[in-house]
């Protein structure tokens, strides 16, 4: 691991302005009362296990939920009886729009679903998006570029809000569910939180977890990329992809 | 008066009154609003309950009196006691008299304006409405974002009039649009501005304040 | 740091009032925000109330600023432990120099920006430019605005103002695409441009909507996806900061992703949350190589100083006080001549920059409240404006800025109000004054007073009573033969 950055020279001034600002002469050495910083990683547990057991107990009417708000937010949504259903569901989706440069990442999800036979008997081959040892950063922003359909899973999803939390990684590019102009979304049924709150919490434990090796970075992507910013008009399809697609298996 | 007498109200009217000093305090001149608001307070802390007829002056006597005196504790006390014991009128006749008909009468159409200290500081909505609901021969027609300020804002309207008679051009709409040939509103501020542009552009409507209506008895309107 | 105007908001608004396709646009947009903030909030949408979100968050936020000096420290530990860089300005000028700084070390020719308030306020497109560095904004709005050389007009729409047509010569001067009345199609010429922008840039720059000080994230709210692509496509993420942003705990963003887009454009969410809080780890597959963070005060001090002002720093920058405002409605975000507009740039501006110079904005507001109502951390606008107006009038930032008018105004005024016998003599004095200018109970002009001729240019000034409502009380009450003091003689 890389050393940890120093302190900024000017860090120490400023925060004594602050400080004083504030009308104080010494620094806090007590974490101010904030019921959600206190909680430690066993408290944390805790907590997430009873949200855990509550979202498997409601996993049904939840993914209804998913399915509700997906839609009411721009999502197109399928659901998918099982793996073989979902890459099937996946090829048609692909062929309908017309694809021919398929990309998607490396993700367990598809072990369990074959997208890549699915296309392949429609005549889309798709191509992993990941770095290898032969593609450099500007080759593989050029392929994520080119494509005109990402495929990717998710780490959790989001009924309140139809957010699907996707944590890049290895094998898990951020640019394949950002740079082509469509996307979808493979959602398993045990990956689906009731709320926010939820979601939080659980991510909060993980990181506790990893223990400083956690990642960095993680997105919600909520609904097809959206602007307003001429005239008030709403258009679809500006930075991101404007055509998303939840396949949700269950 | 009238009215309050009618409704067997034992009203005064100390004589040496003068003003609750938001025109200062508004203006940021919180010494001289202060001296003003300690004459109110003189006056009225004798008093067994006072009524206000304007939303602005009850809710800086209510509110704001609080933060014009926070580091006067003497006063501040003197302050919210005569802060409690302070109604504007349509809140004092409907909720401590208990009655929403005082007996008037008159005819035709009227729309309501919120006053914005009335609705915002005192939460003051349902009252006026229910008064004007009593008043023999009157309809309350709504208009349009009733609740929107009128551009008045006492010392806005003379240092940006242009502004202020931009946002008063949209009540005016809203109030020609409601058909009604009367507006009522329970704030002299509001009052002077809509009224003052009603007449300038010839507007066949009234301007009244609530007191006004409840006093016709249906023989002068 | 970008020039401040605000002493010409009374020409610059009345220009505003006066530019018709302007009053169309602010009608058309605010009744779009407005309706759907409310369409939002009254539908159902979970266990807790809106206004309870409300109350949480404001205390969230105010107990952050009370313990700022604590958790700025937790963000840079949490940051520099995620290999993140954290720095800390103390103005405009030094928060320049450090992104110059970082930008000439790594040789960057191209900089990709996604929509940051903050650097409006540093004004570091410019010095990049002088620096023969290219910053290319890439917010919609943001791109349009930077294209025709202007600021933004709102906070989260910042080109509203302008039509489809002007967008389309503006990309045909600058894209050299051609002419279209297709917003769809002006989208397309934008992101492909933009496209090669992110390809070709060493460096993307952004704000921060909040930055948890526990992990060291740093949440973005967009709905384009440039917010994503900054912090994805470049090889160094710089995230500039006001020093106030901070939420201590990462579980609090569930509560303030609520209260944002829908206070901001009425949406449950937006589209995209982008959460960072270093740089990439060594198995991604992409995503920049280094992380900095900058934190930057830029007169955000003189706001928590004051135990009254501190409030102002729980904004969250969703724009529904300037969308409500009537004000604002009416003028547009222009004329305030800074960063920030609406209610609340009236409220920042003065303390931030200069209060001779931002004297007007603590007046330009009618004090009806309607912001103090939707602000989703409760900041009480209207109290803020009229504790600084009393700075102004009565001096307390060691300089008068009212005019001599309105000093005599209130000078009598004062002498008067505190004696019902001195009122009586100054109204009969008024009688005397407005009497030539009266018809039929109204006054049409008031020449002498140019203090009260503004009014007098649109509206009748109510002549005075020929007599006092006082004297008229002890006429009646003679006739009926009660006391003056109301206890009715038995």
């Amino acid at each position: 691991m890389a050393p940890t950055p120093e302190e900024h020279p000017n860090k120490a001034a400023f925060l004594l302005r602050v400080r004083s600002a504030l009308g104080r002469t010494e620094p806090i050495v007590h974490m101010p009362d904030h019921p959600s910083l206190k909680s430690n990683a066993m408290r944390q547990q805790e907590k997430v296990r009873t949200i855990v057991a509550r979202n498997e107990a409601r996993r049904s009417p939840t993914l209804d939920r998913l399915a509700r708000t997906a839609a009411a937010a721009s999502w197109n949504v399928r659901r998918a009886g099982d793996a073989e259903e979902a890459a099937s569901i996946v090829a048609e989706i692909a062929q309908q729009s017309g694809v021919k440069n398929l990309v998607r990442s490396a993700e367990d999800v598809f072990k369990r679903v074959n997208i890549d036979t699915a296309l392949r008997s429609v005549g889309v081959s798709p191509a992993i998006l990941a770095s290898g040892r032969s593609r450099s950063r500007g080759a593989l922003r050029d392929m994520a570029f080119r494509a005109d359909m990402g495929v990717t899973g998710v780490s959790y999803a989001i009924a309140e809000t139809a957010s699907c939390a996707v944590i890049p990684r290895k094998g898990v590019a951020r640019l394949a569910s950002l740079a082509p102009p469509r996307l979808i979304l493979l959602i398993e049924p045990e990956q689906v939180l009731e709320t926010l709150d939820d979601f939080f919490a659980v991510t909060r434990l993980n990181r506790m977890q990893a223990r400083g090796r956690a990642t960095n970075y993680f997105n919600f992507i909520s609904g097809p990329s959206r602007t307003a910013d001429i005239e008030q008009t709403l258009t679809i399809g500006v930075h991101g992809p404007g055509e998303v697609h939840m396949v949700i298996l269950g | 008066m009238k009215v309050l007498r009618r409704l067997g109200v034992d009203v005064g009217f100390p004589e040496d009154q003068t003003c609750c000093g938001q025109i200062a305090f508004n203006g940021g001149f919180r010494s001289h609003a202060a001296d003003v608001a300690k004459h109110f307070l003189d006056v009225f802390e004798n008093e067994e309950q006072v009524v206000v007829p304007s939303g602005s002056c009850a809710s800086m006597i209510k509110v704001y009196y609080r933060e014009l005196f926070e580091d006067d504790p003497e006063t501040l006390e003197r302050a919210q006691a005569v802060g409690e014991k302070t109604r504007e009128l349509s809140d004092y006749i409907v909720n401590v008299v208990g009655t929403s008909d005082v007996g008037a009468a008159s005819e035709g159409l009227v729309t309501y304006h919120d006053a914005c200290h009335l609705l915002r500081e005192l939460r003051i909505k349902e009252a006026p409405r229910d008064l004007i609901g009593g008043v023999r021969g009157i309809e309350l027609q709504e208009m349009e974002d009733s609740n929107a300020c009128c551009g008045f804002g006492g010392l806005f309207s003379v240092k940006f009039p242009e502004i202020s008679t931009a946002i008063l051009d949209e009540k005016l709409k809203n109030i020609a649009e409601s058909g009604a040939g009367a507006v009522v509103a329970n704030d002299c501020g509001c009052l002077m501005h809509i009224r003052g542009a009603m007449e300038r552009r010839g507007m066949n409507v009234r301007a009244m304040h609530i007191a006004e209506l409840l006093a016709e008895d249906g023989t002068d309107g | 740091m970008a020039e401040v105007k605000s002493a010409e908001f009374k020409k610059a608004s009345g220009r505003a009032l006066r530019d018709e396709k302007l009053q169309h646009a602010l009608e058309h947009v605010m009744e779009h925000f407005v309706g759907a903030r409310a369409n939002i909030i009254e539908s159902d949408f979970g266990d807790e109330s809106w206004e309870s979100m409300r109350t949480r968050a404001a205390a969230i936020k105010q107990s952050t600023l009370e313990h700022l000096d604590y958790y700025l420290d937790m963000v840079d530990k949490s940051v520099r432990r995620n290999g993140g860089h954290v720095y800390f300005a103390d103005d405009a000028a030094q928060a320049n120099a450090i992104v110059l700084d970082i930008a000439k070390r790594n040789g960057v020719k191209t900089v990709i920006k996604s929509k940051s308030m903050v650097s409006e306020e540093m004004g570091v497109n410019h010095i990049l430019e002088r620096e023969g560095i290219e910053p290319v904004e890439t917010d919609l709005g943001e791109y349009i605005i930077q294209l025709a050389g202007e600021t933004p007009f709102h906070i989260i729409a910042p080109a509203m103002h302008k039509t489809r047509q002007e967008v389309s010569s503006l990309f045909q001067e600058w894209l050299k695409t051609a002419p279209t009345q297709d917003i769809k199609r002006l989208c397309v010429y934008a992101r492909d441009a933009l496209r090669e922008k992110f390809a070709a840039a060493d460096m993307g720059i952004s704000g921060a909507n909040f930055v948890v000080a526990e992990t060291g994230t740093v949440c973005l709210v967009t709905n384009e996806g440039n917010g994503r692509m900054t912090t994805s496509a470049p090889r160094i993420h710089v995230v500039l900061a006001g020093m106030e942003k901070i939420v201590p705990a990462i579980e609090d963003l569930a509560l303030f992703l609520r209260l944002l887009p829908r206070s901001a454009t009425g949406q449950r969410i937006t589209s995209y949350n982008t959460f960072v809080g270093g740089p990439r780890a060594p198995s991604d597959e992409d995503g920049p190589e280094e992380f900095h963070l900058v934190f930057v005060d830029n007169g955000r001090l003189n706001l928590l100083r004051d135990e009254v002002m501190r409030e102002a720093l729980r904004c969250i920058r969703c724009g529904a006080c300037l969308n409500h405002c009537p004000v604002y409605q009416k003028i547009g975000g222009h004329a305030y001549g800074w960063v920030y507009s609406g209610p609340i740039g009236a409220v920042v501006t003065p303390p931030m920059t200069n209060m001779k110079v931002a004297r007007d904005l603590p007046y330009a507001s009618t004090l009806c409240g309607t912001c103090k109502d939707v602000c989703p951390v409760k900041i009480d606008i209207p109290r803020l404006l009229l504790h600084l107006r009393h700075k102004v009038a009565e001096g307390a930032l060691g300089e008068r800025s009212t005019t001599w008018m309105e000093r005599l105004f209130v000078g009598q005024w004062h002498g008067a109000m505190r004696n019902r016998r001195a009122l009586e003599g100054k109204a009969n004095l008024g009688r005397l004054l407005t009497r030539p200018f009266a018809r039929g109970g109204k006054v049409r002009k008031l020449p002498f007073a140019p203090m009260v001729s503004g009014w007098t240019a649109s509206r009748d000034f109510p002549a005075p009573a020929p007599k006092s409502f006082a004297r008229l009380w002890r006429e009646e009450l003679a006739q009926d033969n009660v006391h003056p003091n109301g206890m009715e003689q038995r």
